[in-house]
């Protein structure tokens, strides 16, 4: 069965033609040489001013990098890029600490109302305003989310980290929430103890590159027994010209700790290729959970396939302690490419590892998507549910990898993995590899033509309502079961994609 | 670098490699074959695929094969008694084509080293579809001998055909052609086993033209020491139908490629297929089919039971044409994973271009079902048995979706023999 209008109306209003985010903000910044050396990772280092060991953690994984090759398995064709072509650092000039709404560089406060940012938490964002007082800017109530003033930011602009909010609030509650750059600098013990530890230096090409040149991210520590006061959040704008974007994430939720942590992202229109390699590293302890949701809207190019973000990520996270849950939620929109595979490593026992993902492709985009279980330890579970939708000339593969080694006794897998394709020029693939090695596993693994049963289909129209609305009825049901697991802030991006039809799916 | 590049060929590999020059005057071809056979060479100098080659992510043929006997075989080879008693058999005996029998009407029989011979064999068959495609090439290059089988349109064998791969140790490398004619029928059952310790290697064309309807059984009970290589390639016209059902109950390390086109629209493909893994077995089905006309239908059902040491792999590639509008594909692997010293991997994989198809898949590992187990021994059955049953029934559901009895019934009996020795 083809797609319905409603479907192929949704999957428009969001083409890459239609890309919002696109402006530049003329910003005087402070940029890197091009190219790639020591010496460029030496400069990066003192910027951060960082300590000589963290320094020679870098050179090690520069080195490493030289000798490893471009990964090439992936279902993603690109022209070779140039290395040496790029700015491996950009920051915009005179960002320490505005004080109030003037002092801010008036071009990025313009930039994070473009963005669509709710202006009271503009100037949260802009750190002017402490959580809960009135702002002046702000004349009408607001009913969105950010409004309550319950959503930490860490803005992160090209290669730094503009400002955190809340930072003095979580602190409160023993919450570390702050760039990178500055754990390393105030936390190094926790720094040494946990980076690379889930994502090795030399785990593949990008994870490499960015140990070599991560300029920033954010960085989250929940001590024992806190559960995280309030919703934690990082904004991605990549806005210099030739420029990479590599940030790096970590977080650390100990014994009983619980985080939910938002992610969001967007680039100005080029025409020329830019290139975003993260690497962000989860570590869950003892019955401690961690929420991860991402609403990746990069510029996807235009409508010829010309320009638009490479965005080469590698996410994990590893379930080290017993009874601990880690949870991934994707909504992909954006970039030219993607080659992304947020992952679970269910090392404790009773872990629990879950990937919820909607993937739509438009215009020329490729995405090379999906997750992969790793079932260490005994009784361990793991969910995967996957929505792919192509369209235009797009290229959308689901890859997954779900597998349990010799002692993950009772060992459990529930994968679904649908795709949807719109029109005739674009391509839906699956690929899943299923490794067992324990008699006691269960892996279930599925892909079906229709999610709508006859029953349920019957059940709504005997009700007097129309197949096509009751099939939108029931499909929107089921993705929303998807998109429920994002949290409300993101679910206002995410409501784009809620009509969405996946009926006539394949597999 | 080249990450295949392997500059030092293993030992096993240096005598595939070198065992040519002391087989190739012996082996059938005019020039053409010849030249054929030397490219094939060519590939196989440069080394077997390791698992880095998607293809082979499962089974490391450069590791796993790691023993290739002489060609001498180390005793003379018999026919084994068919499976289905009136069959016509036609057996190939250490390489050698034997069956001078007379057929049904509407076959014509010929050996493939006659064929080779003559430059009938079209010069894409001789030749590795790519740089990693080891069976193709080292069944390209060392080829003896096989049958050729011509049915005529509109024939209808009114008795199976039971092609023989038989092998005593050594090597062998058998080829088989079928080309079932516009609205021909037949049931075609090929079998692969031997003794000793050897290296088997069978590739098969079948041609299903327009209307036409073929059974073909593929029975591969090779001994524990032996590595078999097979490949069955298929081609189906319009509105032509082909099933194929695939017992693996034996060898060393295995390997059975399955490539499947479904050229012809409202053509029709069915794959079942048993998978008895014991022992060290490293059994590996390769399957991909290509939907390249509207209309098509394809389902593949395997089920697979793993005990002792045993591996198995499958890997199921559905590739859906642009043009292949209203395909309907559904794929289904299924595992009994009986040991902890063993493990099964699967990758299920779908490739669609086009918008208006319904295709799907599904695969499970699993133990036995505890209720299943309960709801038997409740009625006064021992463990041990009741397990052996429900073992039993999961795979011989899939034998019993085949419509003939009397292969029904053969099936059976070899599935009870292959329990019976596997426990």
């Amino acid at each position: 069965m083809p797609a319905v209008q409603e479907t192929i109306d949704q999957v428009r209003m969001i083409d890459v033609d239609q890309y919002k985010y696109g402006f530049e903000t003329l910003i005087e910044s402070e940029l890197a040489p091009k190219g790639l050396n020591e010496d460029i990772i030496r400069f990066i280092s003192a910027k951060k001013e960082e300590p000589e060991w963290m320094t020679e953690w870098r050179l090690n994984a520069y080195k490493r990098w030289q000798a490893m090759e471009e990964p090439s398995w992936a279902r993603v064709s690109y022209p070779k890029i140039d290395f040496q072509d790029l700015h491996y650092y950009a920051a915009p000039k005179n960002q320490t600490g505005p004080k109030s709404l003037d002092e801010v560089d008036p071009e990025l406060l313009k930039t994070y109302e473009k963005l669509g940012i709710p202006l009271r938490e503009q100037e949260i964002l802009a750190g002017v305003r402490k959580q809960g007082e009135p702002s002046d800017l702000d004349d009408s109530p607001s009913d969105n989310v950010y409004s309550s003033g319950r959503v930490a930011v860490d803005a992160v602009f090209d290669s730094v980290s503009v400002v955190t909010t809340f930072k003095e609030e979580l602190a409160k509650a023993g919450v570390i929430f702050c760039s990178i750059s500055e754990a390393i600098r105030e936390h190094p013990e926790l720094i040494q103890k946990y980076l690379g530890s889930v994502v090795p230096v030399s785990d593949n090409y990008y994870a490499a590159l960015n140990s070599a040149v991560f300029t920033d991210g954010s960085f989250v520590y929940v001590p024992k027994g806190v559960r995280c006061p309030m919703e934690l959040s990082t904004y991605f704008r990549i806005n210099e010209r030739n420029t990479g974007q590599f940030e790096r994430t970590l977080i650390i939720a100990e014994e009983g700790a619980y985080v939910s942590y938002l992610e969001g992202c967007t680039a100005p229109q080029r025409d020329e290729n830019q290139l975003h390699a993260a690497v962000v590293e989860l570590i869950a302890l003892d019955d401690a959970e961690i929420k991860y949701s991402t609403v990746q809207n990069w510029y996807p190019g235009d409508s010829e396939g010309k320009g638009g973000i490479y965005n080469f990520v590698t996410k994990r996270g590893d379930c080290r302690g017993n009874n601990s849950k880690i949870s991934w939620t994707q909504v992909e929109t954006g970039s030219a490419i993607t080659w992304k595979y947020p992952s679970c490593i269910l090392r404790g026992d009773n872990s629990r590892g879950e990937f919820y993902s909607i993937a739509v492709s438009n215009g020329h985009q490729q995405i090379d998507s999906g997750t992969k279980m790793l079932h260490l330890g005994k009784n361990t579970s793991s969910r995967i549910i996957s929505k792919g939708i192509s369209a235009g000339k797009s290229q959308n593969t689901y890859r997954g990898q779900v597998s349990a080694h010799r002692k993950a006794a009772n060992a459990r897998n529930f994968t679904q993995c649908d795709s949807l394709l719109i029109g005739n020029d674009c391509g839906a693939h699956t690929v899943p590899y299923i490794e067992a090695k324990n008699a006691t596993a269960q892996f279930e693994h599925e892909a079906t033509t229709s999610k709508i049963s006859e029953d349920q289909l019957f059940y709504v129209m005997q009700r007097g309502i129309p197949e096509e609305e009751a099939i939108a009825l029931i499909v929107n049901g089921f993705v929303k079961d998807v998109i429920q697991e994002l949290p409300m802030e993101f679910a206002v991006e995410a409501q784009k994609l809620i009509g969405i039809s996946l009926e006539g799916s394949v597999g | 670098m080249n990450l295949h590049a392997q500059n030092t060929l293993t030992e096993a590999e240096t005598a595939l490699v070198n065992g040519y020059s002391s087989r190739f005057s012996d082996l059938p071809g005019d020039a053409d074959v010849t030249v054929r056979r030397d490219e094939a060479l060519e590939l196989l100098k440069q080394g077997l695929p390791t698992r880095r080659v998607e293809a082979w992510h499962y089974t490391d043929l450069r590791r796993l094969l790691s023993v290739v006997p002489d060609f001498k075989p180390v005793a003379n080879a018999e026919a084994v008694a068919p499976l289905i008693e009136n069959a016509l058999v036609l057996p190939v005996l250490n390489g050698t084509a034997h069956g001078r029998e007379a057929g049904p009407e509407g076959l014509t029989v010929a050996t493939l080293a006659d064929k080779l011979q003559e430059g009938a064999l079209p010069a894409e068959w001789l030749t590795a579809s790519d740089r990693f495609d080891a069976v193709g090439a080292i069944n390209a290059a060392f080829v003896s001998d096989g049958y050729w089988l011509d049915i005529a349109e509109g024939a209808e064998l009114d008795r199976p055909i039971e092609l023989q791969n038989i092998h005593a140790g050594g090597q062998v490398h058998g080829r088989f052609v079928v080309n079932a004619a516009a609205g021909s029928k037949a049931t075609i059952i090929e079998r692969q086993t031997g003794a000793g310790d050897a290296l088997a290697s069978s590739v098969t064309h079948l041609d299903v033209a327009d209307g036409a309807n073929v059974l073909w059984i593929l029975l591969q009970e090779q001994p524990d020491d032996a590595a078999y290589l097979g490949q069955f390639s298929a081609s189906l016209g319009k509105d032509s139908s082909l099933t194929l059902f695939i017992m693996n109950g034996g060898g060393k390390l295995v390997r059975q490629e399955v490539k499947v086109v479904a050229r012809g629209e409202g053509s029709e493909f069915k794959l079942r297929g048993v998978n008895l893994l014991g022992g060290e077995t490293h059994c590996d089905v390769t399957m991909v089919l290509d939907h390249l006309a509207p209309d098509t239908v394809s389902t593949e059902t395997f089920r697979n039971v793993v005990t002792g040491k045993a591996n198995g792999v499958f890997q199921g590639q559905i590739r859906v044409a642009k043009v292949a509008q209203k395909t309907d594909a559904k794929m289904a692997c299924n595992t009994l994973l009986l040991t902890d010293e063993g493990g099964f991997s699967s990758k299920p994989e779908l490739e669609i271009f086009a918008d208006d198809v319904a295709c799907g898949h599904g695969a499970t590992v699993t133990d036995i079902e505890k209720e299943h187990l309960f709801y038997l021994m409740a009625r006064g059955i021992d463990e041990k048995t009741a397990r052996g049953l429900l073992v039993k029934a999961f795979v011989a559901e899939v034998i019993e979706e085949l419509e003939d009895e009397t292969v029904i019934e053969a099936l059976e009996a070899r599935l009870v023999d292959w329990f019976a020795e596997h426990g």
